[in-house]
C-alpha cells in the first residue's frame, strides 16, 4: 500500500483548556475527493487552519507525500502545493479579480521595474482570465473588482483561484455556501475536474447532499474526534446525519 | 462597455471622477479667495502656497499608505519636531567641528530620515508585535515624540546650523525650492510604487481583507512594519524641511501635521476604514488644505483658527464619502 498524499496523524489542538481537536488521523490520496463533516464546533475548522498551515497543532505529526512537514504560516503550505479555499474571507473586495487571482504571487514587469516590484498588469489579467476559464466557471471581467460581483461570481474567483494554483491538495471550506443550485453544480464539477487533474481534494461542507454527490470518501468530527472514516457508498442521508449527530454509530 | 460618446457621457465621467471634482474644488477656492483680496492671485502667495504644500504632502502621502492598510498614523506630527530637534543638534555640532555646509546638511538630512524611521517602526513594534490599536500605538508615540522633543529642545528652537540650508529654501524655478523640487519627486515615486508595484498591491490588499492578504501568503506584520516606518520616515524628512525654512530646529514645529494630514488623505477620497486611496487625490487634498489656510489669512481670518477649518475639513469630507457610498464613513 502506498502511503497518503497528505496525512495528519494524532493531532491534538487546545485553545487555553478548549480541546478543539483531540488526536485525530486523517489521511486524503492523490485523485480523491474526501468530504469532512460535523457538526458546528466539532472541530472542522480547526483541522483546516491546521492541514492550511493557519494554526499549528498543539501536538502531532503532518506528513506530505511521505515526509513529516511542519507549516510555520500558510505561505509554507501554499509553497508546498497545499491550497485553501476559506470560508467567506478569502478575497480583498477592493482588489480586482485578477489582483486576487494573483495575490501573493505577483507578476513583474522585465528588467529593472520588475526588480523594484513594478507589476505586470496585463500579463495577470490575461492569465486570470485563462486560469479561471480552463476551471470551467462563469468568469468576471480580469479587471472588475471583487465588491462589483455577485456572491456566485466572488466564489467562482476564489474557487478558480484555489484550483488553479493547487499542485498537491486542495481544501475547500464550504464553497457551496450562499450559491443557488446551478452555481453550486458547477463548484461540484470544478471539484470533479480537480480530482482528474490527479489532486487530493477536501471538501468540508454542511450541505450533506452535495458531500454524498461528490465525495468518495468521508470522515465525520464530533467534538475533536474522528467517529468514522468509510467509503462514501456505506452512507445515506439518514445514516450520515445519524453519524454527525451521535444518535446512531457506524457498525 | 463605454459606448458613451456623446457630451453628456463625458460629463457624468468626469463629473464621476474625485480628481476632476477636487481640482475645481481648488480653482473655485483660488476663485473666491480672490474675489476678496487680489493680492491672492500673485506669484508670491502661490509660492507661500507651494510651501505650505510641501511639508503636509510629505506627512500626507505616508499618511496615505497608513490609512489604506487599515489603520492611522496620528505621530506624524511629532516626528516632524523631533526629527528636527535632532537633526538640529547634529547638524549646530558639526557647524562648531567646521565642516563643510552641504555635508552637514547631507548628514541632516539622514539624521531627520532616520528619526523618523525609528518613530514609525517603534510604531510598527507596538501594533504588530504589542498587539495595540494603530489609533492607540500612534497616540503613545505621539505624546512622546512631543515630549522628548521640548525635553531635548528646552522647548527653544535650536538653531547655529549652516545658513545655507535657508538659502536652500529660495525659489528658484518658478515657485519652486530645492526642497520643493525634491518633495514633489518623492511624492511621484511613492505614487508609483503605491498604484504600480507590489509594495502598493499588498498595501490595498491587507486595507481591503487582511485575513485574505494572510492566507495568501502575504507576511502582513512585515509589511505593517515597512507602511508605518515609510510614514516615518517621510514625517523625518517634512522634518529637515522646515528646518530649512526655518533656519532651526523647533518642537513646535509640526504642531497639528496629524490633522493635516489626516484632512489630506480623507479630501482625496481614501477610506478610513482601507482599502481605498489614491496618491493623486492625497496631492491634491493637501493643496486645497494650504490653500484654505493661506486663503484664511489672507482675507483677515486670525490664524488661529486654522485647527477649527481643518477639523471642519475633515468632517465635510468624510461626511461627502458617506454620501457617495451609501454608508456613513468611517464608522464601520
Amino acid at each position: 500500500m502506498t502511503s497518503p498524499l497528505y496525512e495528519v496523524r494524532n493531532i491534538s489542538k487546545k485553545y487555553g483548556s478548549v480541546i478543539a481537536l483531540d488526536g485525530a488521523d486523517f489521511q486524503i490520496n492523490a485523485g480523491e475527493i474526501v468530504g469532512l463533516v460535523g457538526d458546528n464546533g466539532a472541530g472542522k475548522s480547526t483541522l483546516v487552519k491546521v492541514l492550511s498551515g493557519a494554526h499549528k497543532p498543539t501536538s502531532g505529526q503532518i506528513i506530505l507525500e511521505g515526509k513529516e512537514v511542519s507549516w510555520n504560516s500558510p505561505r509554507d503550505a501554499i509553497e508546498a502545493g497545499v491550497e485553501t479555499l476559506y470560508q467567506d474571507s478569502g478575497l480583498a473586495p477592493h482588489l480586482t479579480v485578477s489582483a486576487n487571482v494573483f495575490l501573493g504571487r505577483e507578476k513583474y514587469l522585465p528588467g529593472l521595474l520588475g526588480k523594484f516590484g513594478f507589476l505586470d498588469n496585463k500579463a495577470m489579467n490575461k492569465e486570470a482570465h485563462e486560469d479561471l476559464e480552463r476551471v470551467g466557471i462563469a468568469v468576471p471581467a480580469s479587471n472588475r473588482s471583487i465588491a462589483q460581483l455577485s456572491g456566485g461570481q466572488r466564489q467562482a474567483v476564489a474557487i478558480g483561484r484555489a484550483v488553479s494554483w493547487a499542485s498537491k491538495v486542495i481544501i475547500l471550506d464550504e464553497p457551496t455556501n450562499h450559491l443557488g443550485a446551478r452555481q453550486a453544480g458547477e463548484v461540484l464539477e470544478v471539484m470533479k475536474a480537480a480530482r482528474a487533474k490527479g489532486l487530493g481534494v477536501i471538501f468540508i461542507s454542511h450541505t450533506l447532499p452535495h458531500v454524498l454527490a461528490v465525495t468518495d470518501r468521508i470522515v465525520v468530527l464530533r467534538l475533536g474526534k474522528i467517529v468514522a472514516n468509510a467509503p462514501t457508498n456505506e452512507f445515506d442521508a439518514e445514516r450520515l446525519l445519524g453519524t454527525i449527530t451521535g444518535l446512531n454509530q457506524l457498525q | 462597455m463605454s459606448t458613451e460618446q456623446s457630451g453628456a457621457g463625458l460629463a457624468k465621467r468626469l463629473f464621476g471622477n474625485q480628481q476632476f471634482l477636487l481640482l475645481l474644488v481648488w480653482f473655485a477656492m483660488v476663485a473666491f479667495f480672490s474675489a476678496f483680496n487680489s493680492i491672492f492671485f500673485s506669484t508670491a502667495v502661490f509660492g507661500n502656497i507651494l510651501l505650505d504644500w510641501a511639508p503636509v504632502a510629505l506627512m500626507a502621502v505616508g499618511q496615505t499608505y497608513v490609512i489604506i492598510s487599515g489603520g492611522i498614523d496620528l505621530s506624524v506630527g511629532s516626528t516632524v519636531a523631533l526629527s528636527g530637534v535632532v537633526t538640529a543638534f547634529q547638524m549646530q555640532y558639526m557647524m562648531n567641528s567646521g565642516r563643510n555646509q552641504w555635508l552637514i546638511i547631507f548628514v541632516g538630512t539622514l539624521i531627520a530620515a532616520i528619526t523618523g524611521t525609528v518613530i514609525g517602526l517603534v510604531n510598527g513594534f507596538l501594533i504588530t508585535k504589542a498587539r495595540i490599536v494603530p489609533f492607540i500605538a500612534t497616540l503613545v508615540t505621539m505624546g512622546a515624540a512631543s515630549g522628548l522633543a521640548i525635553v531635548y529642545s528646552g522647548g527653544a528652537p535650536i538653531g547655529g546650523g549652516p545658513d545655507k540650508a535657508i538659502t536652500l529654501s529660495v525659489p528658484w524655478l518658478g515657485p519652486l525650492s530645492t526642497p520643493g523640487i525634491i518633495v514633489i519627486a518623492i511624492v511621484l515615486v511613492c505614487g508609483l510604487f503605491l498604484h504600480r508595484a507590489r509594495f502598493g498591491r499588498y498595501t490595498f490588499a491587507i486595507g481591503s481583507n487582511e485575513f485574505a492578504a494572510r492566507t495568501a501568503g502575504i507576511n502582513v506584520n512585515r509589511h505593517y512594519m515597512k507602511v508605518y516606518a515609510l510614514s516615518g520616515l517621510l514625517s523625518g524628512l517634512a522634518g529637515m524641511y522646515f528646518y530649512c525654512r526655518l533656519g532651526a530646529g523647533a518642537p513646535t514645529s509640526g504642531y497639528g501635521g496629524e490633522l493635516d494630514a489626516i484632512a489630506s488623505v480623507v479630501i482625496g477620497g481614501a477610506a478610513l476604514s482601507g482599502g481605498v486611496g489614491k496618491i493623486s487625490g492625497t496631492v491634491l487634498g493637501a493643496l486645497i488644505l494650504t490653500t484654505t489656510t493661506s486663503g484664511l489669512i489672507i482675507i483677515g481670518v486670525a490664524p488661529d483658527w486654522k485647527q477649527v477649518v481643518v477639523a471642519v475639513l475633515i468632517a465635510a469630507a468624510v461626511l461627502l464619502q458617506g454620501f457617495k457610498s451609501g454608508t456613513r464613513g468611517g464608522s464601520r
